[in-house]
Formats: structure tokens, sequence, C-alpha cells
């Protein structure tokens, strides 16, 4: 090695000035401490593999793979069939360990994948969300109760869910430091208590507008925007034109919205309707006794602001929302289909029916 | 077992970078890797858990990892640090109310020891959006300037809906992941 190093060092002497030198040495420091840590976790490995070079074998990650995998799938069968009660009491936390053992699994393939062949790699992670998959099964089929359980709104959402790992990060403790530079705030409407709130887009502008903190008031957004960020709202029906990139919703209460947009995300909503219009899967988090029906917007002109944002046309996704909270097979308890006797009709909010009340801005 | 023997290793994959993503959730990580692999970008679901792309570019195989970025997976990022060469942090410039918990993020990934190698690249996305913050005001926001010296890192505006400034943020980062990998060729 010391030849090597010297070699190259003569011959880098001859064609680098010396700003090519240090930043060629420093090259060579970084290289050496990546060497290292590698080295050092080949070490580590080591201990329970058998390969010749267990650090970069394809096949002894294959095998340690196998071997972790069957042993999940054993421990799996077995809870499936516990029947005795002193066993029984012991499921949950014998599930949760299997749980912490396919984030093992997961973590092995993560970090083995910078050598594994991209096929290799993809397989594995085929498999682990099988291994998730059937404990989720054998979870609600030997632990059911919790679907049944009446839900009670003040509950903390702490409920582990699938996709955590056993080692949560604690990140509150960490306070961003507040800058002294001042932050513009985008357009929008905010802090307001019963108003009617109106605002129309022109096709030149593509911006976004944020909704926050708002209480019963009704809002209608007419024409196309880029992007809409709605955050703290109780009691309020909002209706809005379609939205040409995402819509963010965090932390509303008791509402109605309609909406049209590419992506749709609501995070911590309780009793509210949306309909909606959506080009992929809308998505919940943290949500409950939330429901969807599909989107009835009507405003002079709504068709060409549809087609413009390509969301002429019914997707059908308002019916596939995924609950990232609840990452089964069945359904999730947090979010239901709107009946449709429930359902208000098709709502028009054209220029001639603002009432003379409302507030535009 | 020499620093040769790891150069020869190095060369012997062929040059792949292992390029992980990051960033809040609906900061557009999964449409930029889309985009980049002149993939169709019209429907995106949000990710659960995370996507691999395996990308050529020029003569280096890159390997992105695309890891969804909603609160409840953040704590399973560290579960893709291992050897990454290169990491992007992408913001929604126009995401102005949550650039306090972007800066906070950021700030706690970097502290990683096992990244603490990689070649950072923060994307300054939808800059299509009109008043989105610029790239100069997210470095103020995110306190750039008082990154660790040793850290290579660069910030780019960008916006993947037209394209605008993802090469030249991936360029930069290939070639300095490049520089301190393969330049013992
Ligand atoms: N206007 C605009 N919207 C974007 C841009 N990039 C992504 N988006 C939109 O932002 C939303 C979130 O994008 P996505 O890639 O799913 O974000 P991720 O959660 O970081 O993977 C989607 O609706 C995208 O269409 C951009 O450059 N400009
Ligand atoms: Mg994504």
């Amino acid at each position: 090695m010391e030849e090597d190093l010297s070699n190259t060092k003569e011959m880098s002497g001859k064609i680098l000035d010396t700003i090519a030198q240090k930043k060629h040495a420093a090259m060579i420091e970084r290289l050496s401490n990546l060497h290292q840590s590698r080295l050092q976790q080949s070490i580590s490995r080591k201990s329970d593999s058998n390969g010749p070079s267990p650090f970069e074998s394809t096949k002894s990650f294959l095998d340690r793979f196998s071997e972790a995998k069957r042993s999940i799938q054993n421990e799996l069968d077995r809870c499936r069939q516990v029947s005795d009660p002193d066993s029984k009491a012991r499921l949950k936390s014998e599930l949760e360990k299997i749980s912490v053992s396919i984030s093992d699994l997961e973590r092995l393939v993560s970090e083995n994948s910078y050598y594994l062949p991209s096929y290799e790699v993809r397989s594995s992670l085929k498999t682990i969300s099988e291994l998730k998959e059937s404990l989720d099964n054998v979870n609600s089929e030997v632990l059911p109760k919790k679907k049944f359980a009446f839900k009670n709104k003040a509950t903390k959402k702490d409920q582990t869910s699938v996709a955590q790992g056993p080692d949560v990060r604690v990140s509150d403790k960490v306070v961003a430091e507040k800058s002294n530079f001042q932050i513009r705030e985008s357009p929008g409407f905010r802090n307001r208590e019963g108003g009617i709130l109106v605002k129309h887009f022109k096709s030149s502008e593509e911006g976004d507008f944020t909704l926050s903190d708002l209480n019963s008031c009704e809002v209608r957004l007419t024409g196309v925007l880029r992007a809409l960020f709605i955050h703290r709202l109780r009691n309020c029906r909002v209706f809005v034109g379609p939205v040409l990139g995402s819509i963010l919703i965090e932390e509303v209460d008791r509402c109605l919205f309609m909406l049209a947009s590419h992506q749709i995300r609501i995070h911590h909503a309780r009793e509210t309707d949306f309909y909606l219009r959506v080009r992929s899967r809308p998505i919940i988090e943290d949500s409950s006794s939330v429901r969807f029906a599909p989107y009835l917007l009507f405003y002079e002109g709504i068709e060409k602001d549809l087609n413009d944002s390509i969301l002429d046309g019914e997707t059908g996704n308002w019916a596939n929302v995924d609950d990232f909270r609840w990452l089964r097979a069945i359904q999730s308890p947090n979010w239901s289909i709107l009946p449709d006797d429930e359902r208000v009709s098709t709502v028009n909010i054209s220029n001639s029916e603002t009432p003379s009340q409302s507030e535009e801005i | 077992m020499g620093l040769l023997s790891i150069i020869r290793k190095i060369k012997r994959k062929e040059k792949e970078m292992r390029i992980l993503m990051v960033g809040l959730d609906n900061s557009g990580k999964t449409t930029i890797v889309l985009r980049i692999n002149g993939e169709d970008t019209s429907v995106i679901s949000p990710t659960l858990g995370f996507n691999i792309k395996t990308i050529k570019y020029e003569k280096y195989t890159l390997n992105i990892w695309d890891v969804g970025g909603q609160r409840t997976i953040r704590s399973y990022w560290r579960n893709y640090f291992e050897q990454t060469d290169g990491l992007v942090w992408v913001v929604d410039s126009s995401d102005v109310r949550r650039l306090d918990d972007c800066k906070m993020e950021l700030d706690n990934l970097l502290k990683e020891e096992r990244l603490s190698g990689a070649s950072l690249l923060i994307l300054a996305n939808k800059q299509d959006i009109q008043g989105a913050l610029t790239p100069n005001e997210i470095a103020k926001v995110l306190n750039l300037g008082a990154m660790d010296k040793t850290r290579h890192w660069k910030i780019v505006g960008c916006s993947a809906y037209t394209g605008e400034g993802l090469l030249e943020g991936f360029n930069w980062l290939v070639q300095d992941i490049a520089s301190r990998i393969y330049v013992l060729d």
C-alpha cells in the first residue's frame, strides 16, 4: 500500500498544482475513512457468518436473509396456532418482537444494498413486505379487539404503526433556532372567523395559496392554482377549483372540503367530509371519522379550468384512500365512503351566487 | 487490505453511487427521481416506504433511494444511511410554514455520523410556483452558512415540473462524489 501511495504522490507532484494536491490529500483521507468504516463493518459481520468475504458476498447475504426469513415465518405460524390462555397473554409482546425482527431484516437489506445486485434488493424488499403483511394478518386474527374498540377522541395517536422501527427518534428536544431573517408569507386567508372568503385566480397567476386558522368560514376559490396549503380549520366549508400540483391538509375538524388536485395528503383530520377528484391516491395519516365522496363543484368556467389542469374526467380515486397509519389488508376504521343519501348535491359557487357580505381579496 | 484493494473493489462495481433522496413529504422527491429518469410524472401517489431507481448517468450507475417523508416514517430514514455517497435534501420552496420543520429534520440528519462523508445537494424545488422562496432565501432560513466546513454541499433552485435546475444539481453531485471516490483511476 505504501508503495502505491508514494507512486501516486510522485505522479501527482508532477502534474498537479498545490491546490489539487491538497484536494487529493483530503480525498485520500476521506477515502481511507470510508474504507475504514466499511472494513469495521465487515469485521463486525464476520463473526456471525462464515463465507470467505462475507462483507461483499451476495451469497452470504442471501443465506442470512433466508435464515432470518424462515425464523420469522416460523414465529408467525406459531403465533397463529396458539390456543392456551397462558401463551395467548404473551402474544402481543411476541408479535411486537416479530415486528422488530422484520425491521432488522429490512435494515440488513438497506445496509447491504450498495453491493447487492438490484434484482436481489428488489426481491428481498418484496419478501419483507410480504412478511409485514402476514404479520398484520396474524395481528388482526389473534388480536382483533382493537378493530372493534370504541375510539375515544382524546386517545393519543401513539399506537405503534407497523412502519415504525423500534428506535423512534426523539426529535422534539431539538429546538429550531429562529433566524432573524424575515420570511414573507404566501398569499392566503388566515385567522378569520365566521366569514365568506372568496378569491378568483387568474390564469396568469399560477401561484400557491394558504388557508390557515379559520373558524366557521365558507371559502370559495375559483380558477386554477398550483398548490394549496390548509392548516387548522374548524367548522368550515371549503370549495376549491382545480389545483395543478398538490394539496396538503393538516389539522382540520368538522369541515367539508370540495377539492380537485393531482395529489392530496390529509394529516390529523377528524369528522370531516371530502368531496374529491384526484389523479393519484389520496392519503390520510393520523385521521379519524373522515368520509369521502366524488367532487361536485360547479362555477362558470370550471370545465375549462379542469381541462387545463388535466382534471377533467372522473378518476375514481376519491374512493382509493390509503391510510398510512393502517398498513393492513383490511379496511381502515379511520375512513369510509360517504353514503349516497348523506351527500350534498352539486354546489354552485358562480359569481352571481356570491352573497353581498362576502369578503374578497 | 490496503487502500488500493478497496479502490479496485470500487472499480469492479462499475462506478456505482448510492444516493439518498430525503426531505419532508410533498417536497417533490418522487417527481424529481421520475423526471431525471425520463418517466411519466403525471400520476404520482405519495410514497409509503421507499422506491429504488437505478439510473445511468454518464459513466456512472446511480442507485437512487427515494424514501417517504411523512412524519410517521421519518424515524425510519436511518435504515438507509449505510454507505450513502450522496444526499439530496429536497425542499418545497413554496411551503413556508413547514420550513422550521424542514430545518430541524435536516439538522438532525446532518448529525448522523454515517452520513458525514456524503456530499449534500439541496434542491430548492417548485421554483415554477409564483412566490416560491429563492434558493438564497432557503439557504438563509436553513442557515446553510453555518454548515460543518468539511461538508461538500451546494444548493440549487429547481422545478421538477419544468426540469429546470435538475441537471445542474445532479451534475454537481455526481462530479463531487466522483472526485472523492474515483480520482485514482
Ligand atoms: N408546482 C410544482 N409542483 C411540484 C413540483 N415537484 C413536485 N410537485 C408536486 O408536489 C407534489 C408532491 O410531489 P412528490 O414527488 O409526491 O413528493 P414527495 O413526497 O417528496 O415524494 C405532487 O403533487 C407533485 O406534482 C414542482 O417542481 N413544481
Ligand atoms: Mg414520494
